[in-house]
């Protein structure tokens, strides 16, 4: 009887055991790992050009505008040897405040936001945290968990059309900001730019929480919980040793141009 | 090892087999006192085994089968409650182990409330019902007999030689 008991036992903890496993493996859709990042820039390609077809995301061609936000970027891409991305800046006309992320490591950036910025080094900081959301693959997860593996990679232009509308107003949770935010403050600091300059641009944009231009910006939609954002990046130890180099920009030249 | 036989359904009074479908009812009663502390449920039942083990072997059983296949449950439900209130609590992520804990935790109740509907149903009946397991535990409990036990608890006994 004692030997039957416990096959029993062993049969039941085998049957909730596998049901806990095969549940855990098959319930858990939104895993970048699912998307490689080789499809997932052919993708990217594909939405950005839908995006500029779009009237509100009109690219802004100005040479001086484009260089120094390469400037800029190649500034950051400095600090992320390891990345697997290919990094495109593209600024897009607009006033609204506003900065995005879209799959393959492209990031549009807004000439009202680029305006905004009061230096360089602001526009860094939000770039830098855009760039987090790219290399903690944050669009992906959400755009797997939003739509799924099969959808997202259809090929359907329907679909395409659709992926790209929910592009331009991703907005992502408290954690992948907080993750975002973090990263770009140890890549802010890793190129030589002063850290807590995300701290600064976040107070500028809490100043600025009821303007309509901001509205459609991903980085204040934890809008509630800004005040420890702030903080957290205000909080930011930075190397003993460490240096602030400024972008060698002529920033009101560039606002300028705009 | 021998075991006392086994009453049939004729030879138990109607009292004794609706206190036996009592163990299996008395959940229902403690579900929702038992949703926010599921610890509330296993107490019930333990209080419900204390009052009546003494009114024989066969509700004895059942109230044992009922409070063993219990404890996994609550214990289940216990460890759902502290994960989803740690992951609040701490904003930490709901990940692929918490849903699929979260499936197993369901199926385990949907398996326990279908089998306690069927145990209530044979006892009041006058049957025995085994469920996986527990059953057999239960079984082996009350009815293996135990001669120092078994014999300590006769007053009457036979004249010595």
């Amino acid at each position: 009887m004692q030997r039957t008991i416990l096959r029993d036992l062993l049969v039941l903890l085998g049957v909730f055991g596998l049901i806990w496993l095969v549940f855990s493996l098959f319930s858990y859709p939104e895993d970048p790992q699912l998307l490689s990042i080789h499809k997932e820039e052919k993708l990217g390609e594909v939405y950005v050009d839908l995006i500029l077809l779009n009237p509100m995301f009109e690219e802004f061609e100005n040479r001086q505008v484009s260089s120094a936000v390469k400037v800029i970027g190649d500034r950051l891409e400095e600090g992320l040897e390891d990345s697997e991305y290919n990094y495109r800046f593209v600024v897009f006309n607009s006033p609204m405040i506003n900065a995005f992320t879209v799959p393959g490591g492209n990031i549009l950036i807004s000439t009202g936001l680029i305006g905004f910025c009061d230096s360089p080094e602001e526009l860094a900081a939000v770039i830098a945290h855009e760039m987090g959301h790219v290399e903690e693959r944050h669009v992906v997860s959400r755009l797997l968990k939003e739509l799924g593996i099969e959808i997202l990679t259809s090929g359907d232009q329907y679909v395409i059309g659709e992926v790209s509308g929910l592009l331009t107003s991703t907005s992502f949770d408290r954690k992948q900001e907080a993750a975002a935010d973090l990263f770009a403050a140890k890549l802010l600091e890793s190129t030589s730019i002063e850290p807590r300059t995300l701290a600064t641009f976040f107070r500028k944009l809490e100043e600025e929480m009821d303007n309509e231009l901001m509205q459609h910006f991903e980085i204040i939609s934890t809008h509630p919980n800004f005040r420890s954002r702030i903080r957290e990046a205000l909080s930011f130890k930075s190397a003993k040793d460490f240096k602030a180099d400024p972008i060698d920009l002529d920033w009101e030249l560039i606002r300028a141009e705009l | 090892m021998d075991y006392h036989p086994l009453p049939q359904p004729d030879q138990i009074e109607t009292r004794i087999k609706e206190d036996a479908m009592g163990a299996y009812f008395m959940m229902f009663a403690t579900a929702a006192m038992g949703l926010p502390l599921p610890i509330l449920n296993l107490v019930a039942a333990i209080i419900y085994y204390y009052v009546n083990r003494d009114k024989g072997k066969f509700v004895q059983f059942h109230t044992l089968q009922s409070l063993y296949s219990q404890i996994p449950v609550t214990l289940l439900n216990s460890g759902l409650v502290v994960w989803t209130i740690v992951n609040f609590v701490r904003d930490l992520d709901f990940t692929g182990f918490y849903w699929g804990y979260l499936v197993m935790v369901a199926t385990a109740n949907l398996v326990y409330f279908i089998f306690s509907i069927v145990g209530a149903v044979r006892a009041r009946k006058g049957f025995f019902y085994y469920f996986l397991f527990f059953g057999k535990l239960a079984y082996h409990q009350v009815y293996r007999i135990r001669p120092e036990r078994d014999q300590s608890t006769l007053k009457n006994r036979p004249p010595g030689p």
